[in-house]
């Protein structure tokens, strides 16, 4: 990246291949939207290019690459809610795959704790997926979002219970004794 | 070690982050509290069925295409608008080339131009393209796409004495846009025009409103170029908020020192 400070922009090629597919799997993992993962990791590099001025000597690449990653997002969605109001529903729907008739018991609770994940909250769920996926230290995690390493645990694992009783509950929903079946009707002879 | 401790190494046993000392410490503490062990067991749980889940894959030979596009698109740009390079003259000689050219130029004026007023249909059809810049100015930069604004600051830039309704909208903007990039690039445009009172008050307002620390620093360095002392109240604010981002803390502290 100091190469690239100083002017050396072909080394910002070796970066992209390093760094394009953990941005995309964060970027995915936290936006639910593939389309939009793939624009903010484009608008992360021509921000890293834009702002490259701005990274210190000695400070840790990965952080001020995930931070410019937030910042992306941010801007995304904020501008994504003043033209066109997010549609919920579509969030939380399941990536297409198979039906639910065919899919194993444990691709179920897969795909039914994917929309728990979806259903927390947006800063929960960027946390644990820093924490889970991103295979960043935990001193990491809390220097990209400006908080305390103590507080980063404490909301991991608050965050990882919350997870467990949106995904419980979603369990509960799709139950057999709860699921609405229509009931066989009388005929009268 | 207590039921308290073992609550803070959960995480990190969780991602086996714990020296082997202490992991075996939680371990021990974990088999025998039944409480303990059963919080850490959903979260283990958890945690284990959160590793199984994929994620779309890359399509990487497209990003790559796409960023390869968009650094070609950069370079050209910044190769389009890079200053020539001078001719390497020692510095003497530039100063005494420049006044040699100055002298003749000054005789050359005296003795052949004589003092004409400026045709008024020039200076009327001037005035025409300025007005028509600062409205091509006010209305980009109400457009909805951030790359239009972007644009709109851009001109803004082009024009030699902007008016104050442009004034007033790169401050707004400054203010309320919703793209940081945008914002980033106003904090430029109102670099050249810090002469301007508005100017310098509307940045110094525009701070505390910020949220993104890219736009906070360049902004504090902003106000603290132009604003000095009376930026001394807004930086300390900042400097001593704890919910400011860090680093923007300490610039503003950095700034501060140096306005005193």
């Amino acid at each position: 990246m100091i190469a690239v400070r100083s002017g050396d922009l072909a080394k910002l090629g070796a970066l992209f291949e390093r760094y394009h597919a953990p941005l995309f799997d964060f970027l995915a993992r936290v936006t639910g939207d593939r389309t939009a993962a793939e624009d903010l990791v484009q608008d992360i590099f021509v921000r890293i290019l834009k702002y490259r001025a701005t990274f210190r000597d000695g400070g840790s690449f990965e952080t001020w690459l995930y931070r410019i990653a937030r910042n992306a997002r941010a801007d995304y969605f904020r501008q994504r809610m003043a033209l066109d109001p997010l549609d919920e529903e579509a969030l939380e729907r399941p990536a297409p795959g198979p039906g639910p008739a065919r899919l194993l018991e444990s691709d179920r609770d897969r795909a039914r704790l994917a929309r728990a994940l979806m259903r927390l909250r947006d800063d929960k769920r960027e946390l644990l997926v820093l924490a889970r996926y991103q295979d960043l230290r935990y001193e990491q995690i809390a220097e990209i979002l400006g908080i305390e390493v103590g507080a980063v645990k404490v909301r991991v694992h608050r965050a990882l219970r919350e997870l467990r009783e949106i995904f419980l509950q979603l369990r509960d929903e799709n139950a057999p004794w709860n699921a609405k079946t229509s009931r066989p009707t009388l005929q009268i002879i | 070690m207590e039921c308290q401790d073992v609550q803070t190494y959960l995480a990190d046993h969780l991602a086996h982050a714990l020296p082997p000392d202490t992991a075996d410490a939680v371990r021990t503490h974990l088999e025998r509290c039944a409480s303990c062990g059963a919080a850490y067991e959903e979260a283990h749980d958890t945690w284990q069925r959160l590793g199984v889940i994929a994620a779309p894959r890359a399509d990487s030979a497209a990003m790559r295409a796409r960023f390869q596009h968009a650094l070609d698109e950069y370079v050209q740009a910044a190769a389009a608008t890079a200053p020539r390079r001078a001719m390497a003259l020692p510095a003497w000689a530039q100063v005494a080339a420049a006044a040699a050219l100055l002298m003749v130029g000054v005789a050359i004026g005296r003795g052949t131009m004589p003092a004409a007023e400026p045709d008024p249909q020039i200076v009327e059809m001037r005035e025409e393209l300025r007005d028509m810049r600062e409205l091509v100015t006010l209305s980009l930069l109400q457009q909805p796409s951030a790359a239009a604004r972007l644009k709109g600051v851009s001109y803004s830039e082009r024009l030699e004495q902007p008016g104050t309704a442009v004034i007033a909208a790169l401050l707004d903007t400054l203010r309320y846009d919703s793209s940081a990039n945008v914002r980033l690039s106003v904090i430029d445009a109102l670099k050249p025009l810090a002469e301007y009172e508005d100017v310098r008050r509307g940045a110094l307002d525009a701070l505390p409103q910020q949220t993104s620390p890219h736009v906070q620093i360049a902004l504090i360095d902003f106000v603290g170029e132009v604003n000095r002392r009376e930026a001394a109240g807004v930086l300390r604010q900042i400097a001593e908020d704890p919910m400011t981002h860090t680093e923007v803390r300490t610039r503003a502290a950095q700034v501060l020192e140096q306005v005193g």
